[in-house]
């Protein structure tokens, strides 16, 4: 089975090419403003990499930490679940609505159910699944997954919301006004809140020592939907764990900033206990987590907090829109992680970079994001997953750079060729990719090797 | 067969890497004033309103919110009694909800709320409008310090509430007022 490669996604992104230059500044104030908000933070690279090393000292006793975090959540009355996979984690929340005979569910934010699909299960097995994330609420209502993980409908324009508003909700057509298309989503989600019977959320951070689970919103959503509802369940992946409440102090401080340049989040709710008479859920997902783990080169993907920041500064990015990377999360984190989901499907997100290091530099864990990329490209490679044009490539280049005569030779033919081929030839873009919407350099007179021999000695 | 439970467990050992420690954290002081509090809550979108003492909290309340009708409060007589069994369509009404607040956090403008004091743990973000009521004694300047001082741990659910409830989920034109409370005034004494 072929894929379709990211370039080739991307392709359908950049037809609009204004709305690429929108997309790419956007995102490019929100790293802008993320900067303004760390600089403002003194201690704030002590603070990564505290939150690098608690995440490392984590993952590095993590059976323990499941083994107390379950401990102290059944003691506080909260029912443990865990789950290998996605199918085991979507089966375990259709049991849980089953068993309450519910149909209405509402959902905040959760990258870990869209990991598993759990929407298209659950409403396949006629349960009615509202996002209420103001984002995923419309992207949900247009049938698209989201493109960001902090930004879900950051590809769309307002004008897209105002139609989606106008098909879904029958606000006024032609509406654009963002307060107005909030305010009725507002009214349109209050209804879904209050009759809400089952509330699903995901998890920020999960505490080891208290059995506590930390979500964290701006709208609200989750803490509607969760303390209206009479059953609340929460998913989180195996590496949402930290040992102590104490070190959500580095967490919180990191969390926001890096993501939107926010002080904090509106709402950092803490869940440890259900009302009494009332019901909460936790489910543990693995879903390839530990494979990831037993990997010692990519096992710091699993310390991410899913703050966004790489993707934010990320060039390639905001350039090429979520939806080219085709997995739940993309940017920079998703091509390190998704590879060890499917390494054929996802062979082309380690090469979706220019290994600037921009996202290792901004990441709050420390994560060595760019270097993983270019060490999941030698799998890839290995694996013989490169497109048989950029494998030859690579090849030849590979010689060609290993040796100074041919490299000499390539050069003089190079900067000849330019000057005397037609340019219908040397822009061929089907030949050459770079001539797609590029020019090519003036081809100089003379090398920097025949230059320099020109040169007068230095005197000794 | 091993259960999910035992098979995660036993991948989780099998391929955690060599232990590394586990830092201590140290307490980063910094400025714990009103000042920088208020600052910061504005820059949120919240506000910060003083009140000369705790009694006149009633009626800076009617002041402040001449329009509201139904009041929910802990702290005076409300106009609306709510506790932990008040039903979900009489929640939906409140306009105005008087809260106690634990702690306040300058660096960012979080006030913690547990649900000890929330009367109904919807309360919060269901209200239309919120007020929450801090003494200033109990400003800490960043999250360590909060977190050193939350009274009773993360009680059974609580919450730093950091302004009003927002989003910027359209073209990241920032609206405040999605779902939780429309507008937030942290009440000083």
């Amino acid at each position: 089975m072929s894929y379709l490669t990211h370039a080739s996604r991307a392709e359908a992104f950049t037809l609009d090419h204004e709305r690429t230059s929108w997309h790419d500044e956007t995102l490019w104030f929100v790293r802008q403003k993320r900067d303004k908000a760390v600089y403002a933070v003194p201690e704030f690279q002590e603070l990564r990499n505290l939150a690098s090393a608690i995440k490392d000292h984590t993952l590095s006793r993590l059976d323990e930490y499941l083994a107390q975090f379950e401990a102290a959540a059944q003691a506080n009355g909260v029912r443990v679940h865990w789950a290998a996979n996605a199918a085991e984690h979507n089966a375990i929340v259709l049991d849980i609505i089953r068993a309450r005979g519910a149909t209405r569910v509402v959902k905040s934010k959760s990258m870990l159910t869209e990991e598993c699909h759990l929407n298209p299960y659950l409403i396949k097995e006629g349960i009615e699944v509202i996002d209420t994330d103001l984002g995923e609420r419309i992207i949900q209502m247009r049938d698209e997954p989201p493109s960001h993980i902090v930004l879900p409908a950051i590809h769309l324009k307002k004008e897209d919301v105002g139609a989606t508003f106008f098909k879904h909700l029958g606000t006024a057509e032609g509406l654009t006004d963002p307060q107005q298309l909030t305010e009725a989503a507002r009214q349109h989600l209050r209804a879904k809140f209050l009759a809400g019977e089952v509330a699903l959320t995901g998890v920020n951070f999960a505490i080891a020592e208290t059995g506590s689970v930390v979500v964290c919103t701006n709208e609200g959503n989750a803490d509607l939907g969760a303390s209206l509802a009479p059953v609340h369940v929460a998913s989180m992946g195996i590496e949402k764990l930290v040992p102590r409440l104490s070190d959500l102090g580095v967490f919180t401080r990191l969390l926001a900033r890096s993501a939107t340049g926010q002080p904090v989040t509106t709402y950092t709710s803490h869940y440890t206990k259900p009302v009494e008479g009332r019901e909460m859920h936790i489910i543990i997902v693995d879903n390839g987590r530990t494979q990831q783990l037993g990997r010692p080169d990519f096992r710091a993907s699993l310390k991410c907090i899913r703050c966004g920041a790489c993707m934010n500064t990320c060039p390639v990015y905001r350039r090429s829109g979520g939806h080219s990377y085709d997995f739940t999360v993309p940017g920079p984190i998703g091509s390190i992680l998704s590879p060890n989901i499917d390494l054929k499907k996802h062979s082309t997100l380690p090469f979706a970079s220019t290994l600037c290091g921009s996202c290792t530099d901004v990441c709050p864990v420390k994560i060595d994001i760019h270097v993983q990329l270019y060490k999941w490209r030698q799998i890839v490679s290995e694996a013989n997953h490169l497109p048989t044009a950029k494998k030859l490539g690579l090849k030849f280049m590979g010689r060609l750079l290993a040796s100074p005569t041919a490299f000499k030779v390539s050069g003089m033919l190079g900067r000849k060729g330019l000057r005397l081929l037609p340019y219908g030839l040397t822009h061929n873009k089907t030949v050459n990719a770079w001539a797609i919407a590029r020019e090519l350099p003036e081809p100089p007179k003379q090398s920097f090797r025949e230059w320099y021999a020109q040169q007068a000695q230095p005197a000794t | 067969m091993s259960t999910a439970r035992d098979r995660i467990l036993a991948a989780a050992r099998a391929n955690k890497p060599a232990e590394t420690p586990l830092p201590t954290v140290p307490d980063f002081w910094g400025d714990n004033s009103l000042e920088r509090f208020s600052t910061v809550l504005a820059s949120i979108g919240g506000e910060v309103a003083q009140l000369a003492s705790l009694s006149d909290l009633e009626t800076t309340v009617h002041k402040l919110w001449p329009e509201a009708k139904l009041i929910a409060s802990s702290l005076f007589t409300p106009t609306l009694r709510i506790d932990q069994h008040t039903p979900t369509d009489v929640l939906a009404d409140v306009d105005l909800a008087v809260l106690p607040v634990e702690l306040g956090v300058a660096e960012n403008g979080a006030v913690w709320l547990p649900e000890a004091n929330m009367l109904h743990r919807a309360l919060p973000t269901v209200t239309q409008h919120l007020a929450l009521v801090l003494d200033e004694r109990c400003l800490v300047a960043t999250m360590h310090q909060a977190y050193a001082r939350l009274p009773d741990g993360p009680g059974g659910y609580g919450m730093f509430v950091a302004g009003p409830s927002k989003t910027a989920d359209i073209e990241q034109s920032l609206v405040i007022g999605a779902h939780g409370a429309r507008s937030l005034v942290v009440l000083v004494y």
